[in-house]
């Protein structure tokens, strides 16, 4: 009898970070066994195929095994400092599979391997659950020659790669880089080396990297500070993704609720937890602080505070503010979700008796508070497909948040999307353009209304986008997905690239709506020309743009319904001028060399399309155009954007420059800035 | 015998850099020549010996006592590049230094050679990353990267702003580490031989019998390392607010590796976790030649500029600073060295055991709110001049100050620090003006935007002098190709 291959691999590993194993009170809490989804992590046939034409064709392909290499991630044990390899783990060892993977420890790389390893995994996992599509990582971009870019297929993850307190995804290398630091003080001097702390072996920090080379793969202009909210987004979805995650292992909680015996602030001690999660490892505290403080040795939550918004400029401090209000919603819903179990127990008085709490009640709290975590996991992943793919603001968001989860759950029984609209208004965070703070508001225009003439092109696009979803909805190898939807989405005769090139070319309604520069006149907005091959007709010139992100949704909602879209997103970029502070005119990047005080504005729309209606649902747009000129005919690129994000570049930015900035010359637009550090030294 | 009366404080203008004569004076009669460092951030002897020249016939080739503030090429260089001149017809009585340059104590042996190797570190990291970005393998891969060629003049502008940093701290032939700062050794060694006196915080002199009235009050360096090591205060403290430093033994422990120092700090696992087969998959993998784009032999290594600010800072805090005042009057002259907040701060913990005279609650408080001259700690930079345990307390109708800034000889790194804007504003509303800068023709008041040259605004802050005030600021002001002076009332 032949066996079924698993749906898991179990792999013990730090529900924390190895700090938390010495205290006496979290010790027993602080390992949890990861499940991961099974992968043989040995070559499969066709992998092994793959290994001898890349020997034929000198392209040498990584096949899955002992690192450990999978399908999505590998790690690659070479420490820089010292220039030496560890030796990998065999996940496949039958002792190592026969305990669940190696236990816990500090002085085994191998565990170290594992871990990163296990976590990544966990986080890949929880994306693919809530967006229903696979996750593909950005690709390459290569210098010259024909490809514009080339497909990666792994993450690759260096365990240990530097040696500092600091680890970030690399979007260059498409790689995370964990460093590891002695954590003693200078004086014992250089011979004695206190306790070596590993980054790598945090799962928040793992988990925090990992969603950062999601999110790029998703959204690639999300590194690109063209406002104060764009990296501080960056850091706070990373921030909740890896705080999330925590809150889904309900084994984690059981321990601590039981131990509130009779108190009935268990939400506070959700606020506590969730900030020791940060603070354990020391150089990691900062995103949380603005979820509570602790006074008096009684921890509270922080009160909102509607200035932060406003002054906090520096990424990590301003994505805690962010994180804070999905914390926030995340409380009260919980609140509410345990309010009748909390009458039932304490027959309606809403004072528990003395002394421990019933396990039962213990178990049904915690699963209360690790359902609602992924739940909010969830509404906060599924939103990144309605955001703009340019220029991010926390606004934005929760707009996001709202528009995708009406569209998948109709009825909020549970007055989710109110909680999160009260926690982010308590920080001062609204939307521009908004009039009232209400959940209609909040939606992204449902199903634009647009001239006959322009429906009649959207159907052309859709059934286009039809054929697509047929070639690509039953492609489970992640490559193919990737070559599918480029060839649907650039280059070629038949791509969806040239069908708007052609379809929309000077249609005022369509610029309305995405806000970019598509009609002729672009060469003075700034925007490049770009000549698309038109067969034996030669050449037609046209205004530059891209498309992005073309990628099939389909998910099911609790009420059996069914989504089907379609989503893609236009990009666009106009090289603007600004000297002293003022305007003054375009140049055209790549055509022209960027002049002084040049830079670039970009500008963009997420298209999200029904399939089943034939219809475009929304179109989620960053304006380059002025959308108030155009209205009145005339077409020019939005000043106040031109002018905020000066103001936000040179000033805000250059004001907070600090010592290392200064000294190093490594500012914001440097190359050799990595964006996503979690200690970040500008 | 007579009292002093009155003082003249000569500023070289040799780069940036600190050289300061400080006569004093009794009535008219010259009674002691004070010399305070000598160092400029580069030049040649060509360029320099000018200064020393007219400094050498300023003091008839005789000081009384010569102030080594701290061991940086900007305050000790001099000494190298006109060695002849210094060590040949030139007298110094004594020399004065703070007690971390003492390496006759086991302790502050102990500590230097262990910030030696830091400063080793630093020296090597440089070699080490000067290596890799002219390794031709190195650059012919950058070249078919997608940006690759500007990631290269980043990293190499990088460097040049490490290498910068280690040759403030550490000597070099033909870009090779050979120890410390040849200046130092030379005032160690040859002009101070046998009369280097060594002062700790707190201390007091008032006993040089040529200065009668005159008091030195020796505020820094601090008296324990973890002071030293503080750069920066927070909100308020200090003109900015930096991140913390962190600890950097495990990268410095790496970069020593070759020395053969540190073996024990080196692997953080035990040998048996090694990979030693040259064939294994990982290395296969890694030094694939379709993946060469993901290695990251180059990354690791910028760490090393966290380690460069650490040790830049400490030493700076290691600056002997002195509080000169006339005992009469009270009036104070100022003399910090490069000292930064983690320094400023320890001197309002000193336990001085003296009257205030202006009711402050702490001596130093008070020993500030007399400050009628100050020599501006770190070239205007924004962690140099403590902001409410200094700048705030430096409240005296009289004050002026002289900053050694010059763009014309300085790191490149540094201009984006100096002058601190903040700082510079507040300078020049407490002096109304008597702000002396080295080289103000390049510098702007409003750095980094650069709009309001410095010169512009600081004519328009001395209309806030008094048309006293005016007159007398004219008359104790000497300016000289060579050199800045300014006189000081007792």
């Amino acid at each position: 009898m032949k066996t079924n291959r698993p749906s898991c691999r179990k792999l013990t590993g730090y529900a924390f970070d190895p700090s938390l194993s010495q205290k006496a009170d979290t010790a027993d809490i602080n390992t949890i066994v990861y499940k991961v989804p099974w992968e043989d992590l040995y070559p499969s046939e066709s992998e092994m195929d793959k290994v001898k034409r890349g020997q034929s064709d000198g392209k040498e392909y990584m096949a899955q095994g002992p690192g450990p290499v999978g399908e999505y991630v590998e790690v690659l044990d070479y420490d820089p400092t010292v220039s030496k390899f560890y030796e990998p783990v065999d996940l496949n060892d039958p002792y190592i599979l026969a305990q669940d993977g190696l236990a816990p420890s500090e002085s085994n790389p191998q565990f170290h391997q594992q871990m990163v390893y296990a976590v990544a995994m966990t986080t890949i996992k929880h994306f693919e659950k809530a967006l229903g599509r696979k996750v593909i990582w950005a690709p390459r971009r290569l210098a010259n020659g024909t490809e514009y870019q080339e497909y990666v297929q792994r993450l690759r993850i260096y365990p240990h790669a530097l040696r500092d307190a600091n680890a970030y995804y690399s979007p260059v290398k498409k790689a995370l880089l964990f460093g590891y630091f002695t954590s003693t003080p200078a004086d014992a001097g250089l011979q004695m080396p206190g306790s070596v702390v590993f980054t790598c072996l945090s799962h928040d920090i793992i988990a925090h990297e990992t969603t950062h080379a999601i999110l790029d793969g998703m959204h690639k202009h999300y590194n690109n500070p063209s406002n104060p909210d764009v990296l501080a987004f960056h850091e706070a979805f990373a921030d909740i993704v890896a705080l999330f995650q925590h809150f889904t292992f309900p084994d984690v909680l059981k321990k601590q609720i039981a131990e509130t015996k009779g108190d009935l602030g268990a939400q506070n001690l959700l606020g506590k937890l969730a900030q020791e999660f940060g603070t354990a490892i020391g150089c990691y505290g900062s995103l949380r602080d603005a979820i509570g403080e602790t006074e008096s040795g009684h921890w509270k939550p922080k009160k909102p505070d509607p200035a932060d918004y406003r002054n906090i400029m520096e990424p990590h401090a301003r994505g805690s503010i962010l994180v804070a209000a999905v914390f926030d919603a995340f409380i009260t819903i919980y609140k509410n979700r345990v309010a009748d179990l909390l009458r039932i127990a304490s027959n309606g008085t809403g004072i528990l008796p003395q002394g421990e709490i019933h396990p039962d009640l213990v178990n049904r709290l915690a699963n209360e508070a690790s359902k609602a975590a992924g739940h909010v996991l969830n509404m906060c992943i599924r939103a990144i497909d309605y955001c703009p793919p340019v220029d991010i603001t926390f606004g934005d968001f929760l707009r996001a948040i709202i528009t995708a989860d009406l569209d998948i759950i109709s009825d909020d029984n549970k007055d989710y999307r109110l909680y999160f609209i009260d926690a982010f208004r308590r920080r001062g965070i609204y939307p521009k353009a908004i009039k009232t703070l209400s959940t209609e508001s909040l939606r992204y225009t449902l199903e634009p209304i647009v001239s006959p003439q322009t429906k009649h092109m959207f159907d052309i696009i859709s059934n286009f986008l039809r054929d697509y979803r047929k070639e690509i909805m039953y492609e489970t190898d992640r490559e193919r997905i990737y070559d599918i939807s480029q060839k649907y989405m650039g280059g070629g005769r038949h791509s969806l690239h040239k069908r708007i090139f052609m379809e929309f070319e000077d249609s005022p309604e369509f610029e309305m709506l995405t806000g970019l520069a598509l009609s002729s006149g672009w060469a003075n907005l700034g925007i490049r020309t770009a000549k698309k091959k038109n067969g034996s007709n030669g050449d037609i010139p046209g205004p530059s743009f891209q498309i992005q992100n073309l990628r099939l949704v389909s998910r099911n909602g609790p009420d059996n319904n069914q989504i089907n879209q379609i989503i893609f997103s236009l990009v666009q970029r106009s090289g603007v001028i600004v000297r002293n502070g003022v305007f003054t005119g375009h140049y055209r990047p790549e055509e022209e060399k960027t002049p002084d005080g040049g830079f670039e504005l970009w500008g963009g729309s997420t298209l999200i399309f029904d399939l089943d209606s034939l219809k475009l649902k929304y179109a989620i747009s960053r304006p380059l155009l002025n959308i108030a000129e155009l209205r009145r005919n005339n077409r020019e690129i939005d000043r106040s954007r031109i002018e905020n994000q000066y103001n936000f570049q040179n000033n805000e930015l250059s004001l907070k420059a600090n010592e290392y900035r200064s000294y190093f010359g490594i500012g914001l637009n440097s190359i050799m800035n990595e964006p996503f550090s979690i200690l970040h030294q500008h | 015998m007579s009292k002093i009366t009155s003082a003249t404080v000569r500023m070289y203008r040799m780069g940036t850099g600190d050289c300061f004569i400080v006569k004093f004076y009794a009535g008219k009669e010259e009674k002691y020549k004070m010399m305070i460092d000598c160092g400029t951030w580069k030049g040649s002897k060509d360029h320099l010996e000018p200064y020393v020249v007219d400094l050498k016939a300023y003091v008839n080739n005789h000081v009384d006592l010569l102030v080594i503030t701290h061991e940086h090429k900007d305050h000790v260089y001099v000494f190298e590049a006109c060695k002849e001149l210094f060590t040949k017809d030139f007298k110094v009585d004594k020399v004065w230094m703070g007690w971390t340059e003492n390496d006759k104590t086991k302790k502050v042996k102990d500590w230097q050679e262990e910030h030696g190797q830091k400063k080793m570190a630093l020296a090597l990291a440089s070699q080490k990353l000067q290596g890799i970005l002219t390794d031709p393998a190195y650059r012919e891969q950058l070249k078919t990267e997608y940006n690759g060629l500007s990631l290269l003049e980043s990293q190499t502008s990088f460097a040049g702003a490490l290498d910068d940093f280690n040759a403030l701290h550490n000597s070099a032939v033909a870009g090779q580490y050979v120890g410390g700062l040849k200046g130092m050794e030379i005032v160690k060694k040859t002009i101070g031989k046998n009369n280097i006196e060594y002062f700790r915080q707190g201390d007091i002199i008032n006993d040089i019998p040529q200065l009668n009235g005159i008091n030195f009050y020796v505020l820094g360096p601090p008296n324990t390392w973890e002071e030293a090591k503080k750069e920066a205060g927070g909100k308020g403290e200090s003109y900015q607010n930096n991140s913390k430093a962190n600890e950097m033994d495990a990268f410095a422990a790496a970069v020593l590796a070759d020395t053969g120092l540190n073996n024990d700090a080196l692997f953080p696992f035990d040998d048996s976790f090694v990979s030693n087969d040259p064939a294994s998959i990982s290395s296969a993998a890694y030094n694939s030649a379709n993946n060469q784009w993901r290695r990251i032999d180059v990354e690791w290594l910028n760490s090393s500029a966290n380690l460069a600010l650490r040790v830049n800072s400490i030493t700076n805090n290691l600056s002997l600073v002195l509080a000169i005042e006339f005992e009469d009057s009270g009036r104070v002259m100022l003399f910090p060295g490069d000292a930064e907040y983690g320094s400023w701060e320890s001197w309002h913990k000193i336990d001085w055991k003296v009257q205030c005279r202006n009711k402050k609650p702490h001596f130093t408080h008070d020993l500030l709110s007399r400050t009628v001259f100050y020599k501006v700690a770190h070239h205007l930079s924004h962690n140099g001049t403590a902001d409410r345990l200094g700048m705030s307390m430096m409240d005296h109708k009289d004050l002026a100050a002289m900053a050694t800034l010059d763009y014309n000889v300085i790191a490149p790194g540094w201009t984006g620090t100096m002058p601190n804007g903040a700082l510079l504003k507040q300078l020049l509303k407490q002096t109304k003006g008597r702000l002396i800068v080295m080289s103000p023709d390049e510098l702007y008041y409003d750095h980094p935007e650069d709009t309001i040259p410095l010169n512009d605004q600081v004519k328009k802050e001395r209309k806030k002098m008094n048309a006293k005030e005016l007159k007398e600021f004219k008359t104790n002001f000497t300016e000289h190709p060579l050199f800045f002076e300014y006189a000081i009332k007792g």
